[in-house]
């Protein structure tokens, strides 16, 4: 209501939020239909019957037969005759535009298709599906993301507002203060579906909400004492001129995306900003709810974009910007060239509409500075880069007479050992001869071209690689806060969806293997605890088996032994001397032939190895180059070179504890994996570098201990990782956001029937409605339940004590709701979807009312308060007032001038003076009388005292003169005899 | 003694009182369709005394001189005379004006005591037991606080919303270190004025 009555500007953003009407009032969605469209869908009944165009079309039903069933195409009168299966029901026009598609009457997929196309042409983008919010990518900047809209989310239950990212993070913070509970928002979808762009938002609101009590004295009091000193400094200073509204931190978090983006994001053929990782953004919140500190995970950077782009794609943005925005004096540091003069750079400078690099170096730079990283960091990270593209230019000739490599110019060796700090001469050694262990002796081992060109892509790819993970851990440095406790926190994930491509590699084996992760995260938190937990609580409940256990898939991936899966057959092949990406493919057949998930195609000249079952569908395989991917093989020469780098920067890059996880150094050579050659110079290294050991000026190859023999491949760390992530994610409570991408063409405003339809079954958006609805999604334990909606039960419970169980069934019987509608567990109440909202919704207005009588007390206390303060003012100026007017009537009066002058000298005047100054002498004599008197009665009670005491002790004395005297006869006569 | 500068004294009399808090935003104006209510019916009960008093609370208010306060200011006086009238009871006095009229209509004070008798004789009936009860919900320990932050985001979202400055003037020195509020100590303090 206050929306649209602050004017035409704001109306015009509300248009993009909600469908006419009010906001969110479910009512308002009927204002648009008039009784005629209700009353046309009855009389014709249409239908939804399958497309070839448009996904589905409208249509009539002419005539049912049997199971067949004949209809008139709305648009053009064209009458097919379908099985009855391929008719999906429509919705009434009642439904249009449905904000929840939960709702909706009739479920189908071209129901839901509908709806969202509906809602995408009107401009609204989010919209809910049960649990899930689905976004649409409008591939164009919409108002709807401004402060105000912050504002208006702020506080608001998720019904109360039409569907926002913003209505979803509110709630999973409202939830994370109210329940204490952890709370994590998963972003999945294709590449192009706004994943990126929402989880920023996500931050953004956080960011806004957790951190804006500026006026609030809590907010105040706290911060100088989290604040060390220096910082508090600072602050101080940059907060007024700078941002009012957010802290130091809260800045810094919203400068992490920009920087992650220009080192990790890339244009590619769908997304001119496409992230090339995936990330968990952790924001820690203490116990008052505000944001304290985060932290940054990132899985699975496409590193082989630093070296190869493919056609109308682009390296990370990083490189052009750079290329483009570093001032003369930076080139000439960074023996910077133009982009076409690199060879890493396929495509030489390919320019992303509507965005300047140079501006973007710039502001790179800005938020780097934010972040707190020194100058000399963000130089030596742009060095790193410099030397990434050098690493393209290093040409190997193959000598004449015999395989080996040779480099006859040596001018990029140079540049790149300038720029890295290492002697070129022992880089060059390092690469075109390195020392190779052969079983137990060192030798040294020329190489081919072949080799030295793969152990160069190797080398880049790595340092690239290494750049970024240094670059994730620096901002976490900056963002964590270790002075503040976190209570809580809110998780966000921004990682790849599904990939299905014609052909599939490693790559998107390991993100399928993720989503399936997810998707089962997804089920089993909706729907297996869901079916157990009714279980538990003794509610009637028939199982229903939705097929939707992604375990079998699971297994296939991952499973160690019995028999092993594919990560662990891979691994196992990277052991094997003579193994091969054919001999790994023949393997998985052999042992996983029978999984109901795998799929072998029959004929042997077929393009895909193999196919998996994934819950979004069948994806084929290639296996080509997996032994290599998996390995990860890096020339440990070159690595223990950069290790010892007289560049700190590049030192602490190849410096093994800066990383997380223990990395293998294995060395070998790309061509004679391919070749199937010799063995006897393939040695699978198995020195694990161990951060605690490498302290001497040891070399990776030759100085550093094996441990255990233990050998970790790409695989393995990924499949540790993600284990990581899912027991994070499973203490959470998540909430799920799936996005969708309308097009591949980049464009607004259209959308892809077929292509959203598959994104909706791979995402599950489908099954997540129909477990929502069919389901008990909200639960409330008896205490709580109790303790929540009492209110809206007054008289239901006795006074005495009674409990949970019956008090609960009580308070249900008064609020007389449909049996259907709930069950009672042995601990907790189960509630459909939708009718514990509607309870809110009452206790809301319940409480309102004592709200406002509250408020009112309480605006009557800080009235009167005012007021009382006004009345001592106002009382005070009575005084001034009442003198001042005497004194003006008295002033020009001659008589009291008169007065004034006489009075000092009349006795009369003085007599009051007089008889005060007597009486006050009186009372000092008076008092000294009486304390005279005192002195005197007690002196006299001390006389008599003593006089008693003298007339006893007088007797005593006499006798005892008496007795002495005798004593002294009694002596002298014995004297004297 | 008198004192012997500032000859205008008595004028300070017609000068304004120093301004009050300022007044809560009004609300939007609440469901139209209220009936206004007919003030001309209201029986005064006041006695001479109880008028004089009120006359000069209700001068206190007069920012302009003309013997008369604006339409945001009614439910201030109310509130400094002792009543807790809720925005919209008086809103419903004032025949539901709009945000425009709230700032620029004013009331004589022959037009206000009506008012004020209607307020009266409906008394804001709830008392410290209910206030206490109305928080109680907010109490999930069951130890007698709330969360400050919870309580702030309450009455700053639901009922007659009050701004940021109204809550904190109210909320000073009632949070401890956790950031919770003792409910029934808060009811006090606020009803002990």
């Amino acid at each position: 209501m206050s929306i649209r009555s602050t004017g035409g500007g704001v109306n015009d953003v509300t248009r993009f939020l909600s469908t006419g009407g009010g906001l969110g009032s479910p009512t308002s969605n009927a204002t648009p239909f008039s009784a005629a469209s209700q009353a046309d869908w009855a009389a014709k009944r249409l239908v939804w019957v399958p497309s070839e165009k448009h996904g589905f079309e409208s249509a009539s039903i002419r005539e049912e037969r049997g199971d067949e069933v004949e209809v008139e195409l709305t648009d053009s009168q064209r009458k097919l005759t379908l099985s009855r299966e391929e008719v999906q029901r429509m919705n009434p026009p009642r439904f249009s535009k449905v904000e929840d598609m939960a709702d909706l009457t009739c479920l189908n997929e071209a129901s839901v298709l509908h709806n969202l196309r509906e809602r995408y042409y009107s401009g609204l983008i989010y919209t809910y599906s049960g649990l899930f919010c689905v976004v649409v990518n409008p591939y164009k900047n919409l108002p709807i993301y401004t402060e105000s809209i912050v504002e208006m989310y702020r506080g608001k239950k998720r019904h109360e507002m039409p569907p926002h990212i913003y209505a979803i993070s509110e709630a999973a913070y409202r939830s994370m203060l109210q329940d204490r509970e952890d709370q994590s928002i998963l972003c999945t979808g294709e590449s192009g579906a706004g994943k990126t762009e929402n989880t920023k938002k996500v931050i953004q609101y956080l960011a806004h909400v957790a951190s804006s009590h500026k006026g609030g004295t809590s907010g105040k009091n706290k911060e100088p004492v989290q604040m060390d000193g220096s910082r508090s400094l600072t602050r101080g200073s940059t907060l007024v001129n700078k941002s009012l509204q957010y802290g130091e931190l809260e800045r810094q978090l919203l400068q992490a995306n920009p920087i992650l983006e220009a080192f990790g994001n890339a244009k590619t053929v769908k997304n001119d900003n496409s992230s090339r990782f995936g990330k968990f953004i952790r924001i820690n919140f203490d116990v008052a709810g505000y944001i304290v500190g985060a932290n940054i995970e990132t899985y699975l950077l496409e590193k082989s974009r630093a070296i190869r782009q493919a056609k109308d794609e682009r390296t990370f943005h990083i490189f052009y910007q750079m290329l483009c925005g570093a001032s003369e004096e930076t080139r000439a540091d960074l023996l910077l060239g133009s982009a076409d003069e690199y060879r890493f750079l396929t495509r030489g400078s390919v320019p992303v509409p509507g965005q300047s690099d140079s501006e973007n170096f710039t502001q790179t730079m800005d938020s780097m500075g934010i972040m707190g990283f020194t100058p000399e960091e963000s130089v030596s990270m742009l060095k790193v880069i410099s030397a990434v593209l050098q690493f393209g230019n290093i040409s190997f000739m193959k000598e004449k007479n015999h395989d080996q490599a040779s480099m006859p110019d040596n001018t990029a060796a140079q540049k790149l050992c300038h720029l890295l700090g290492i002697n070129v001469l022992e880089f060059t050694r390092a690469i075109l001869t390195p020392r190779i262990k052969v079983g137990r002796e060192y030798v040294q081992k020329a190489q081919t071209k072949e080799q030295a060109d793969f152990a160069i892509e190797a080398l880049a790819k790595a340092t690239y690689e290494r750049l970024f993970r240094w670059l994730v851990h620096r901002i976490n440095r900056a963002l964590d806060r270790r002075q503040r406790q976190g209570a809580s926190f809110i998780g966000i994930l921004d990682i790849a969806g599904f990939e299905i491509f014609q052909l599939n590699s490693f790559e998107q084996l390991c993100i399928n293997y993720t989503n399936e992760k997810l998707q089962q995260l997804f089920n089993h938190t909706m729907f297996i605890l869901e079916q157990e937990e009714y279980q538990r609580e003794g509610i009637e409940w028939n199982f229903i088996d939705f097929g939707l256990d992604l375990q079998p898939c699971i297994d296939l991936i991952e499973r160690p032994a019995h028999p092993p899966g594919v990560l662990a057959l891979l691994d196992e092949e990277c052991w094997f001397p003579r193994a091969t990406d054919r001999t790994f493919v023949e393997k998985l057949s052999a042992e996983q032939s029978k999984h109901p998930k795998f799929f072998k195609s029959k004929q042997p000249r077929g393009e895909a190895d193999f196919s998996i079952i994934h819950y979004a569908g069948k994806v084929d395989y290639k296996a080509d180059d997996w032994l290599v991917k998996n390995m990860d093989p890096l020339n440990d020469n070159v690595a223990s070179l950069l290790h010892q780098s007289s560049d700190h920067f590049v030192s602490e890059l190849w410096k093994e504890d800066i990383q997380t996880l223990p990395r293998v150094y294995f060395f070998d050579s790309y061509a004679t994996l391919q070749t199937n050659g010799s063995d006897m110079d393939r040695i699978v290294g198995l020195d694990q570098v161990s951060s605690g050991e490498s302290s001497g000026p040891v070399t990776f190859g030759a100085g550093l201990k094996t441990k255990k023999g233990m050998f970790r491949t790409v695989g393995q760390l990924y499949k540790e990782s993600l284990t990581k992530l899912m027991a994070t994610l499973r203490n959470t409570n998540p909430n799920f956001l799936r996005c969708i991408i309308p097009n591949h063409e980049k464009r607004a405003g259209k959308l892809d029937p077929h292509l959203v339809l598959d994104q909706l079954r791979c995402n599950g958006v489908l099954e997540g409605i129909r477990i929502c609805r069919q389901g008990f999604p909200n639960r409330i334990p008896f205490q709580e339940f109790r303790q929540r909606y009492e209110i809206l039960t007054p008289n239901a419970i006795p006074r005495t004590f009674m409990d949970g169980k019956q008090a609960s069934e009580l308070m249900i019987r008064a609020l007389e709701l449909d049996p259907n509608l709930f069950r009672v567990g042995q601990s907790k109440v189960f509630f459909r979807a939708g009718v514990l909202a509607h309870l809110e919704e009452e206790r809301d207005l319940k409480i309102t009312d004592t709200i406002i009588h509250f408020q009112s007390a309480a605006r009557g206390f800080l009235a009167r308060k005012a007021f009382l303060k006004k009345q001592q003012q106002l009382s005070a100026l009575r005084v001034m007032q009442r003198n001042c007017y005497a004194y003006l009537k008295l002033r020009n009066w001659q008589w009291w001038r008169l007065f004034t002058k006489v009075k000092p000298l009349l006795q009369v005047t003085r007599q009051d003076e007089e008889i005060q100054a007597r009486e006050s002498a009186l009372l000092k004599a008076s008092e000294k009388l009486s304390k005279v008197e005192q002195e005197y009665i007690d002196l006299d009670k001390k006389h008599a005292q003593v006089n008693e005491y003298c007339s006893v002790l007088l007797p005593v004395v006499e006798e005892y003169m008496m007795s002495l005297t005798a004593y002294y006869l009694d002596m002298s006569c014995s004297v004297s005899l | 003694m008198a004192p012997k500068k500032d000859p205008k004294a008595p004028a300070k009399k017609a000068e304004p009182a120093p301004a009050p808090a300022p007044a809560p935003a009004p609300e939007p104006a609440a469901a139209p369709k209220a009936p206004a209510v007919d003030l001309s019916s209201v029986k005064i009960e006041f006695s001479a005394d109880q008028v004089e008093d009120y006359r000069e609370a209700f001068g206190l208010f007069d920012r302009v001189g003309d013997n008369k306060v604006a339409y945001n200011q009614i439910a201030d006086i109310m509130r400094a005379l002792g009543q807790n009238p809720t925005n919209k009871e008086v809103n419903k006095l004032l025949g539901n004006p709009s945000a425009d009229d709230m700032v620029h209509k004013r009331v004589e004070f022959e037009a206000f005591l009506p008012m004020l008798q209607t307020i009266i004789n409906s008394p804001n009936k709830a008392g410290f037991e209910d206030y206490v009860e109305g928080l109680r919900v907010f109490d999930k320990e069951g130890n007698g606080t709330v969360m400050g932050a919870e309580l702030r985001i309450v009455l700053s979202t639901l009922g007659e919303k009050m701004n940021e400055a109204e809550i904190d003037a109210l909320m000073a020195g009632q949070e401890d270190e956790n950031g919770c509020v003792n409910y029934e100590a808060f009811v006090k303090h606020i009803m002990s004025v």
